[in-house]
């Protein structure tokens, strides 16, 4: 596990150092990597009783436009990434996650994300002045 | 008199008592401070409990909510036993000092190396003035007080989503409060004066508008231009001698505009956000500790709760020791604490109804991490003195400049405060790379930055066991759909603390929750 994260971060970093570069898209791994693996864990194993695993998980296999609005809008601890990630970017951390750590469903199109979200939009970020307590 | 003319019938009286029947006494005090009774904060006190009858009780949890909770029962002659899962008591009302262990979920050990007498609060940290609960127990343990600068218009705005040659750079925000406000003062004095506004004014309207005008934006005097003030930075700072002082020329209104700095300007602060709040003296974790002080039951820590039973005269809550030893405390009733993102994995005997409402509600992913600085550069090389720096980048959210210790050696700041994807994202890093992720961050603002930084000590508030996030966030459906069901008792279960409240994240939340809980609690216990 250790390992597996290390390796993810290096990854994670190499992404980073390329954001400049228009080539440079980030691949599911490394959008997992930066967004998902806190809590679901390096190899999608999550913690029991905390953070459900992704691996053998028969929700995260099924109908891709269901999940792909649970990453959109969030779902009980987590977080919605409609405002951070473009439908290209689900629909690839989307088919990494569906692909890996023995999952072997279908590949996510972003037009199913954009189906999920209503509307064909693409990654912005609001600024946040001092959000919080 | 009536506060509602409409209503011959309604009194303030009746008013406040119907205030008081919803709300208990935090919401009749605020009632009758709007009511113009003058009511200040200290006459907001706990419900009276007389008469408890040596009932037994059982708390979980020692954060605001439980340990109010104890502490008010037990005056009141309940038989309170109290359970903490953690080694310590305080839960989110937290303070990391030299030492301080952190083990999030999946991730590393992390032993705090902050220097002695140098601490970081990585939970709540400044205090409003309206949270009357709070500061009616840090009157009563005599838990000291100081000032939190919550804003400072001596420091930086520096949006990286600007563009412009005021983008991208640190500005002080008085100078763009100063040149915004002022440009906007003189357009609308403008039009004013040329009679374009003149149907909006009855007599004498319009000579008072411009007077405040001229007052709110520092125009001159004749004609009504903004050319600059000194409150917003003079080139040469007045001295001695010859030295009178030089003043600065504003920026260009297109230049602020695209830098986007302006949005940081609002007419006041949120109600809980004001300009200046409160902190304990010495850090977050005074006011538990004034509690344990007072406390007469003893807490048993490291009591993991890992059921809830009840039955028609019981409520039995096990649990398992720091050593592996189970045992089960049986009591008349049972005020919880645990965080509902806690409570949903926890085998409890509830109705379904009970159970589908605890799991209604999300918990906010949230990060900090406090930086040790070897300097406090920021004082003596930029004079800000407390307050933030205003940033745009959501994984770092602000930057905070500590409220205590001013002028010494050493600092403690607040390198980052991302929420919900911003928080997971940085939550992903080791570490050492949130360490390095929030250096980078601040030497972009100032230069001293990365050379001065000593210990780092990180939370992500969503990987923290027992807690599994930073405060409830309900949406509108779970507020009506979920949330009356819990602030009911569910048999002999009462569960109280901040997501109980419209004041979630807030330790007052937690506070006003226990006291309307276990007022609940002591009616029905008298009554049986």
């Amino acid at each position: 596990m250790k390992l597996a994260h290390s390796i993810a971060m290096t990854a994670l970093l190499g992404a980073l150092s390329l954001a400049g570069s228009a080539l440079a898209a980030p691949t599911g791994a490394v959008l997992f990597a930066q967004n998902c693996s806190a809590c679901h864990q390096a190899a999608g194993q999550g913690v029991p009783g905390a953070y459900p695993a992704l691996a053998g998980n028969t929700f995260v296999r099924g109908d891709p436009k269901t999940v792909a609005s649970v990453v959109l809008h969030g779902r009980g601890g987590m977080p919605s990434f409609s405002d951070d990630l473009s439908n290209a970017d689900i629909a690839a951390v989307l088919t990494y996650v569906r692909s890996s750590w023995g999952n072997h469903a279908s590949a996510v199109d972003p037009a199913v994300v954009a189906a999920a979200r209503g509307h064909s939009g693409g990654a912005h970020s609001g600024s946040s002045v001092l959000p919080g307590h | 008199m009536s506060v509602n003319s409409g209503g011959a019938n309604f009194s303030r009286r009746d008013f406040l008592e119907r205030l008081h029947a919803v709300g208990g006494t935090a919401l009749l005090m605020a009632g009758m401070s709007a009511l113009g009774f003058g009511i200040e904060a200290q006459a907001a006190t706990p419900p009276d409990l007389s008469g408890g009858n040596g009932k037994k009780v059982v708390v979980l949890g020692t954060g605001m909510a439980g340990l109010a909770s104890a502490y008010e029962l037990s005056n009141a002659g309940y038989d309170v036993t109290v359970l903490e899962a953690r080694d310590r008591v305080g839960g989110r009302s937290y303070t990391a000092r030299r030492g301080t262990v952190l083990t999030e979920l999946g991730g590393e050990r992390q032993v705090s190396d902050l220097d002695e007498g140098y601490y970081f609060n990585p939970g709540p940290w400044r205090i409003p003035y309206f949270h009357h609960a709070y500061l009616h127990y840090a009157r009563k343990f005599k838990v000291p007080v100081e000032l939190f600068n919550n804003d400072n218009d001596h420091s930086y705005i520096d949006f990286e989503k600007g563009s412009g040659p005021l983008g991208g750079r640190p500005v002080r925000k008085a100078e763009i409060a100063a040149d915004t406000r002022g440009y906007a003062a003189e357009m609308l004095a403008k039009q004013v004066r040329q009679g374009a506004l003149d149907a909006q004014f009855q007599p004498g309207d319009k000579e008072l508008f411009l007077d405040y005008l001229r007052s709110e934006g520092y125009l001159t005097a004749d004609d009504f231009r903004y050319i600059g003030t000194e409150g917003r930075g003079p080139a040469v700072y007045p001295g001695a001698g010859l030295e009178a002082g030089k003043p600065s020329t504003p920026y260009a209104l297109s230049d602020i505009l695209h830098s986007q700095t302006w949005r940081v300007l609002k007419s006041v602060s949120d109600l809980d956000m004001q300009r200046t709040m409160f902190q304990p003296t010495g850090g977050m974790d005074q006011l538990p500790a004034g509690f344990v002080r007072n406390l007469k039951p003893t807490i048993r820590l490291q009591h993991v709760v890992e059921k809830i039973a009840q039955s028609p005269d019981k409520i039995d809550v096990s649990y398992v020791d720091a050593s592996g030893q189970r045992g089960t405390v049986s009591a008349d009733y049972c005020v919880c604490t645990i965080p509902l993102s806690v409570l949903r994995n926890i085998d409890l005997q509830v109705s379904p109804t009970f159970k589908e409402a605890i799991g209604g509600v999300s918990y906010a992913l949230v990060g900090k991490i406090g930086l040790q600085m070897k300097t406090r550069f920021w004082e003596e090389n930029h004079q800000i003195y407390g307050g933030h720096v205003y940033v745009d980048d959501p994984m770092i959210g602000t930057i905070s400049l500590p409220s205590t210790g001013w002028l010494g050696e050493k600092g403690v700041i607040l390198g980052y405060y991302p929420h919900g994807s911003a928080a997971a994202r940085v939550s992903a890093m080791s570490l050492a790379e949130r360490k390095a992720f929030a250096v980078a961050a601040g030497q972009k603002i100032f230069p001293e930055y990365a050379a001065n930084t000593e210990s780092a000590f990180s939370i992500a508030w969503h990987r923290v066991p027992f807690n599994m996030g930073g405060w409830a966030e309900w949406s509108e459906e779970g507020r009506a759909k979920y949330y009356p069901t819990l602030l009911e008792p569910d048999g002999r279960l009462y569960l109280a603390g901040e997501h109980l409240s419209y004041l979630t994240g807030w330790q007052e939340g937690a506070l006003e929750s226990a006291w309307q809980q276990i007022a609940k609690l002591h009616k029905r216990a008298v009554a049986a």
